[in-house]
C-alpha cells in the first residue's frame, strides 16, 4: 500500500482525543445534573413560595376582614375602601373587593390587571357586645407573577452559575486531563513516533508516580526490551547467522555509502565476487554440517587475510564479497584478489580428511565517482561467470570483452521465448556414413538458432542459456518433433532405413515422461521409435545414475537406440559402458583430429574399438575431415563415421536432395555456417 | 320683613321691662356672681344657646353670668377655670362641663379655694366618679350636677317612629318594622345614653328590628352617607325601611337628604327623628319631612341659674338630690308653633325663669317640662306688658 493511499484511508478516522472524549462524556451529564438539581431545588422553592404567598394572602384577607368588619357593618364604605386600598401596597395583589351580606361589592380596588390570578375569599365577621354576624366577605385576587419572576430569575441565575461551574469544570478537567493524561500520552506517543521513524526504541519521558508513570515505566521497560530485540533483529537482518559476516542486505547499504566514504571520486574501489567451486560436492560428500563448518572456515580466512578497512560479506550459499575501498590500480586489485584465492586455497580438515577449497573470483574495479558503483556486484558477477565457465579457480577481471559477452548472453537469454514463438530454432542434419560403403546410414539432428540480429548461433553458445532458462525440455521436444517429421519425409523419399539421432541434455534423462512423449510423437508421425537414436553424455549419467538408467531402459524398450556421445573426453568410464543399456559409442573428435599423425590417439581409439567390439557396441568416429582419417578409422575397425569429409550439417531439404542425387559431399553446398560445437 | 322688625322691637322692650323688674326683685336678696366656663366654641349652637339661656335666667334672677369660652380646647378650659378659682374676687358659683373629664382639676382647685361649683350637662364619670364619689362628699364645694335624661329622649324618639310605622303599616315582608339608628359616637355619655334609649324602645317592641346602629360623628354629611348606604343595602335585602333614628338634628337632616336621593319621600313612606331642637329641624318638621326633634337641653343653662338662685336663697336643690336630671321634650308638628319662634329668635328673655323656682318647702322639686316652658313664655309681641 502506498503512502497517499494510507493517508486517504486514515483521513476519515480523525484522531479523537481522550481528553475531549472525557469532556464530551462528562460535561453533558454535569450539565444535566446541574439543570435537574437547579430545577428540582427551584421547583421546591417555587411551590413553597406559592404556598407561602397563599398563606400570606389568606392572612392579609383575614386581618383586613377584621379591620373592615366594623366599617362594613357600620356602612362606612369609604373607610372600607380606604382599608382595602392599603392592601394594594402588597404588589402581589392584583385586586380586592369587599362584599356585604347581600353579596354586592361595597368596595373594589384594582391595582393591576394580571393573567395569572388566584383568588382567596374570607368572611367578614362583625361582633360587638350584642351581636356576632357575618357582615360580608372579602375577596382578594393576587398574582403569582412575582413568584414566577423570582423563580425565573433564580432559575436563570442558577443556570448561569451552573454553566459557569460547568465551564470551570471543563477548564479544570481540560487542564488537569492535559497534565495528567494528555501529556503522558503525548510523551508515550512521541516516543513511539520517534521509534517508528528511526527504528530505535526511545523511552517516554514521564516522571509522575501515578498510573501513567507506571505505564510509562512499563512502556520504557518494553522499549528497552524491544530495543535489544530490534538491535538483534537489525543485526540478524544485516548479518549472516552462520558466519557472522554482513549479508546481501548489508552489501546494498554498503554500496550506498561506498562512494561517500571514499576520499575522492577518483579513488579506485576493488570489488571481489568470490564463489567457491564445487561447494555442492563438499555438501554431498561430507554433509551439510561439514559444509557449514567449511563456510565458516572460509569466512574466517577471508577475515584474517584482509586489512581493517576492507569489508567482507557472505551473500549466501558459497558466495562471498570482499571490498577493498582503495586500491592504486587494477593490477594491485588483481594481486589482492589472488591473495584471497591463496588464503582460501589452504587445505581444510573435514572429517579427518584434507580438503583443498577452490574458488573463482570475479573482480571489478571502479572509480568511487562512477555512477554505476551500485552495479558493482553485477559487474563482478559477469567476471565471475567468466571465471567459472572458462577458468574455475582463477581470478577474472571485468573488462570490455567480458561485458560485451555478458550483454550478448543476456540478450540471447531474453530472446529465447521469442525464438521458440517465432520458430527461430532450426534443426539441421548431419549424415553418418558407413565407412566401408560411404552410404548414409543415419543423421544426427543438430540445433541452430537463426537470430534476427545476431545471425545463426551455434548450440555451443546458446544451449547453456537454454538450460539455464529451463527450456531444455521444450527444445528437446522441438528437436524430437522435427526429427520425427524428418523420418517421415525420409520414408516418403524412399529411405526409411535412415535413422536419426538426437542429443538428450542431462536434465532430460531425469524426466520420466520423456519415453511416453517420444512414443506419442513417433505415433503422431507414424514412425517407428527404433528409427530414433538418443545421444547422451557421460556427465549426464554420473549426476543421476539411477534415474538415467531407468529412462534409458524405457527408451530402449520402445526400440530406440542409445549412443554415448563424446566418449573419451570425460570419465570414459568402462563401468558405464557395461552398466548402461548402450548401443553405440561415439568417439570424440579430439581423438580423431590428430589421426593419423598421433600414434597415441590411434592407440586410444584402437583400445576403445576393441572394447566396443567386446561389449557389442557400435562405434562412431566424429569429426572426420580428411580421407586418411576415414581410412585410419576403417583400419582400426570403426564402422561408422561422421564429419565434414562426408556431410556438413544441412537443413533437411538439402539432405534429402543429397540423398536423391546420391552424390556425396561434392554436390552438397550447405550455407556457410558456424562450426559445430555440440555433439 | 316689617313684621319681623316689629317683633324684634317688642322683644327688646319686654326685656328692658323684665330686667328692671328682676333687679327690683333681687334687690332684697344678694346679687349672685356666676362664671361659666364653656367647653364649646364661639358660634357652636348648643353651647351658645346654653350661655344665652344662662344669661337670660341671670337677668331674671339677679345673677351676673360671666361666660368664658374654651374654644373646644380642654387645656384652655382648665386654664380658664383655674384662673377663675385663683381670682381674688372669687365668684359665687363656677359652672363647668366635664367634657373629656377636663373639669376635674378645676373642681379640686375650687374646693381648695372654696368656690362652689356645679357641673352642667356632663358630670364625673369613670375613675373620677369613683374617686370623688357623689357631690358634696369628697368635694364639699361641688354642689351637684344638672344633666338631661337623654336615654328617655332616645326611647321617646324611637317610640314615635315605631308608633308611626305601626300606624302606617310600614312592615317589611318579614312582618317587622325595620329601623336604622344613627348615633353620634360610641363613647361619649351623651351619645351612649341616647343610643341606649333607642335600644330600650326597640327591645320592648318585638315587631321592631334595628337593622343597624350606625355612627356618623354627629355630622350631617356622614349621616347622609351611611343612610344612603343603608338604604341601598335595605333595598338589596328587600327590607322596607320604616324609620331612621338620628342621635341629633344634623344627622337627621343628613338622613333626610339621603332618603330624598334614594327616591323616597320622608314623612310619607319613611319617618326620621332627630334631637336638638335645631332651627333646620324645626323647618323640616314644619315641612312635614321630619317627624320630631327631641331636646331642649340647652335650657340647662337657664335651669342651672334657677338651681343656684334657689341654693343661694337657702332652698337647696340637694334636698331632693344633688343630681338634677332634666327631661327633654319633643317638638312635633303639633307643638311646633309654641316654641318654634322662641328657638328661631333665641328670645330667651321671653322665658320667665322666676316661675321655675322651687316652691317654699319643696326645695329640689322643679318642673322644667315643655308645657311649663310654654306656659312661662311671655308673648313675643310684648303683649305681656
Amino acid at each position: 500500500m502506498t503512502g497517499p493511499d494510507r493517508n486517504a484511508q486514515a483521513a476519515p478516522r480523525r484522531l479523537r482525543s481522550v481528553v475531549r472524549a472525557m469532556i464530551w462524556a462528562t460535561v453533558p451529564v454535569l450539565l444535566l445534573v446541574q439543570l435537574f438539581a437547579s430545577a428540582g431545588v427551584e421547583a421546591t422553592s417555587f411551590w413553597s413560595q406559592i404556598r407561602q404567598l397563599d398563606a400570606r394572602i389568606a392572612r392579609t384577607a383575614e386581618s383586613r376582614a377584621e379591620l373592615i368588619a366594623e366599617p362594613l357593618w357600620k356602612m362606612r364604605y369609604d373607610q372600607v375602601t380606604g382599608v382595602l386600598n392599603e392592601i394594594l401596597h402588597d404588589e402581589t395583589i392584583a385586586a380586592a373587593a369587599v362584599y356585604d351580606d347581600t353579596g354586592v361589592a361595597i368596595a373594589r380596588v384594582v391595582a393591576r390587571p394580571s393573567d395569572q390570578v388566584a383568588e382567596i375569599s374570607r368572611p367578614i365577621n362583625y361582633r360587638n357586645g350584642n351581636i356576632a354576624v357575618q357582615a360580608g366577605r372579602i375577596a382578594i385576587a393576587y398574582s403569582y407573577t412575582t413568584v414566577y419572576a423570582d423563580t425565573g430569575g433564580r432559575l436563570m441565575l442558577l443556570l448561569v452559575v451552573g454553566l459557569l461551574a460547568t465551564l470551570a469544570t471543563v477548564v479544570a478537567m481540560r487542564i488537569s486531563a492535559n497534565i495528567f493524561i494528555g501529556k503522558p500520552l503525548a510523551a508515550i506517543m512521541s516516543a513511539i513516533q520517534r521509534s517508528k521513524q528511526d527504528g530505535r526504541a526511545y523511552p517516554a519521558d514521564i516522571r509522575s508516580s501515578n498510573e501513567f508513570g507506571q505505564l510509562a515505566q512499563a512502556f520504557n521497560a518494553m522499549q528497552h526490551t524491544t530495543s535489544g530485540a530490534l538491535d538483534r533483529l537489525g543485526h540478524m537482518a544485516s548479518h549472516d547467522p552462520l558466519t557472522g559476516l554482513p549479508n546481501r542486505r548489508s552489501l546494498t547499504e554498503r554500496l550506498v555509502t561506498l562512494s561517500g566514504d571514499a576520499g575522492s571520486p577518483d579513488t579506485l574501489i576493488a570489488f571481489c565476487f568470490i564463489d567457491l567451486d564445487d561447494f555442492k560436492g563438499i555438501n554431498d560428500t561430507f554433509g551439510h554440517d561439514a559444509g557449514d563448518r567449511f563456510l565458516v572456515h572460509i569466512s574466517e580466512r577471508l577475515r584474517e587475510s584482509v586489512e581493517p578497512q576492507d569489508w567482507v560479506a557472505r551473500l549466501g550459499g558459497d558466495e562471498f564479497v570482499v571490498i577493498r575501498p582503495e586500491v592504486s590500480n587494477e593490477a594491485t586489485a588483481q594481486g589482492f584478489a589472488r591473495q584471497l584465492l591463496d588464503a582460501i586455497s589452504e587445505p581444510v580438515r573435514l572429517h579427518d580428511k584434507q580438503v583443498v577449497p577452490r574458488a573463482s573470483i570475479g573482480l571489478a574495479v571502479r572509480r568511487a565517482g562512477d555512477p554505476e558503483l551500485s552495479h558493482l556486484p553485477a559487474l563482478a558477477d559477469i567476471a565471475l561467470y567468466h571465471a567459472k565457465s572458462k577458468a574455475p579457480g582463477t581470478v577474472a577481471v571485468l573488462d570490455e570483452a567480458l561485458q560485451r559477452d555478458y550483454r550478448r548472453r543476456r540478450d540471447l537469454e531474453l530472446a529465447i521465448p521469442a525464438g521458440f514463438a517465432e520458430g527461430q530454432f532450426e534443426v539441421w542434419y548431419q549424415g553418418q556414413v558407413d565407412l566401408d560403403s560411404a552410404a548414409v546410414v543415419g543423421l544426427e539432428a543438430l540445433i541452430r538458432w537463426r537470430h534476427p540480429d545476431h545471425g545463426v548461433i551455434g548450440p555451443g553458445e546458446f544451449l547453456p542459456l537454454i538450460e539455464r532458462s529451463g527450456n531444455n525440455a521444450r527444445l528437446t521436444r522441438y528437436v524430437l518433433t522435427d526429427a520425427c517429421r524428418a523420418l517421415q519425409r525420409l520414408a516418403a523419399a524412399g529411405r526409411p532405413d535412415i535413422r536419426i539421432a538426437i542429443n538428450l541434455p542431462p536434465s532430460e534423462l531425469a524426466d520420466h515422461s520423456l519415453a511416453a512423449e517420444l512414443r506419442a510423437t513417433c505415433a503422431r508421425f507414424d514412425v517407428a521409435a527404433s528409427m530414433l537414436e538418443l545421444e547422451i553424455t557421460e556427465g549426464s549419467l554420473i549426476n543421476n545414475i539411477a534415474s538415467a538408467s531407468e529412462t534409458l531402459h524405457r527408451l530402449r524398450r520402445l526400440g530406440a537406440t542409445i549412443a554415448l556421445d563424446d566418449f573419451g573426453t570425460g570419465y570414459s568410464s568402462l563401468a558405464h559402458l557395461r552398466r548402461f543399456p548402450l548401443d553405440k559409442v561415439k568417439i570424440d573428435k579430439a581423438f580423431i583430429s590428430e589421426i593419423p599423425d598421433s600414434a597415441e590417439d590411434k592407440a586410444i581409439v584402437g583400445v576403445i574399438a576393441s572394447l566396443a567390439g567386446t561389449l557389442g557396441l557400435t562405434l562412431v568416429a566424429e569429426g572426420i575431415e580428411r580421407a586418411e582419417q576415414a581410412e585410419a578409422m576403417r583400419e582400426i575397425g570403426v564402422t561408422l563415421g561422421q564429419g565434414y569429409l562426408f556431410h556438413r550439417p544441412q537443413p533437411l531439404a538439402a539432405v534429402l536432395q543429397g540423398l536423391e542425387g546420391r552424390s556425396v559431399e561434392s554436390r552438397v553446398r550447405s550455407p556457410s555456417i558456424a562450426p559445430e560445437f555440440a555433439a | 320683613m316689617t313684621i319681623f322688625l316689629r317683633i324684634l322691637l317688642a322683644v327688646g322692650m319686654a326685656c328692658g321691662v323684665l330686667a328692671s323688674a328682676g333687679g327690683i326683685h333681687a334687690a332684697a336678696a344678694k346679687s349672685l356672681n356666676i362664671v361659666f366656663v364653656s367647653p364649646g366654641k364661639t358660634g357652636e349652637v348648643y353651647w351658645d344657646m346654653v350661655a344665652q339661656t344662662m344669661r337670660a335666667a341671670g337677668r331674671k334672677l339677679d345673677a351676673h353670668v360671666e361666660v368664658l369660652t374654651s374654644e373646644r380646647n380642654y387645656r384652655t378650659m382648665q386654664e380658664l377655670g383655674l384662673g377663675v378659682v385663683a381670682r381674688a374676687d372669687k365668684p359665687d358659683f363656677l359652672i363647668l362641663s366635664n367634657e373629656e373629664s377636663a373639669a376635674v382639676p378645676i373642681l379640686e382647685a375650687a374646693e381648695a379655694a372654696g368656690v362652689n361649683t356645679l357641673l352642667l350637662s356632663n358630670t364625673l364619670i369613670g375613675e373620677d366618679a369613683k374617686r370623688l364619689g357623689p357631690p358634696r362628699q369628697t368635694l364639699k364645694t361641688w354642689l351637684g350636677d344638672i344633666t338631661t335624661d337623654l336615654q328617655t329622649a332616645g326611647a321617646r324618639m324611637a317610640n314615635a317612629l315605631i308608633a308611626t310605622a305601626r300606624a302606617e303599616k310600614w312592615q317589611s315582608p318579614d312582618g317587622k318594622i325595620h329601623i336604622l339608628g344613627i348615633g353620634g359616637d360610641e363613647i361619649t355619655p351623651a351619645s351612649i345614653a341616647r343610643n341606649a334609649g333607642l335600644k330600650l324602645a326597640a327591645d320592648a317592641a318585638p315587631d321592631v328590628v334595628v337593622d343597624r346602629m350606625l355612627f356618623a360623628n354627629w355630622t350631617q354629611s356622614e349621616a347622609e352617607q351611611v343612610t344612603a348606604n343603608y338604604l341601598g343595602w335595605a333595598a338589596r335585602k328587600e327590607i322596607r325601611p320604616a324609620g331612621i333614628w338620628a342621635g341629633n338634628d344634623p344627622m337627621a337632616l343628613g338622613a333626610l337628604r339621603a332618603i330624598s336621593a334614594a327616591g323616597l319621600v320622608p314623612g310619607r313612606n319613611i319617618e326620621v327623628v332627630g334631637l336638638n331642637w335645631s332651627e333646620e329641624a324645626l323647618r323640616e318638621i314644619k315641612a312635614g319631612r321630619l317627624l320630631l326633634t327631641d331636646g331642649g337641653h340647652f335650657l340647662l343653662g337657664g335651669w342651672s341659674i334657677v338651681l343656684l338662685r334657689d341654693y343661694a336663697d337657702g332652698c337647696d336643690f340637694a334636698d331632693a338630690s344633688p343630681r338634677v336630671e332634666v327631661k327633654t321634650s319633643a317638638i312635633t308638628r303639633a307643638n311646633l308653633g309654641s316654641v318654634g319662634d322662641l328657638i328661631k329668635t333665641r328670645a330667651f328673655d321671653r322665658i320667665d325663669f322666676t316661675r321655675f323656682r322651687a316652691k317654699a318647702g319643696h326645695c329640689g322639686q322643679y318642673d322644667f317640662s315643655l308645657d311649663a316652658l310654654v306656659s312661662s313664655l311671655a308673648l313675643p309681641d310684648g303683649v305681656g306688658d
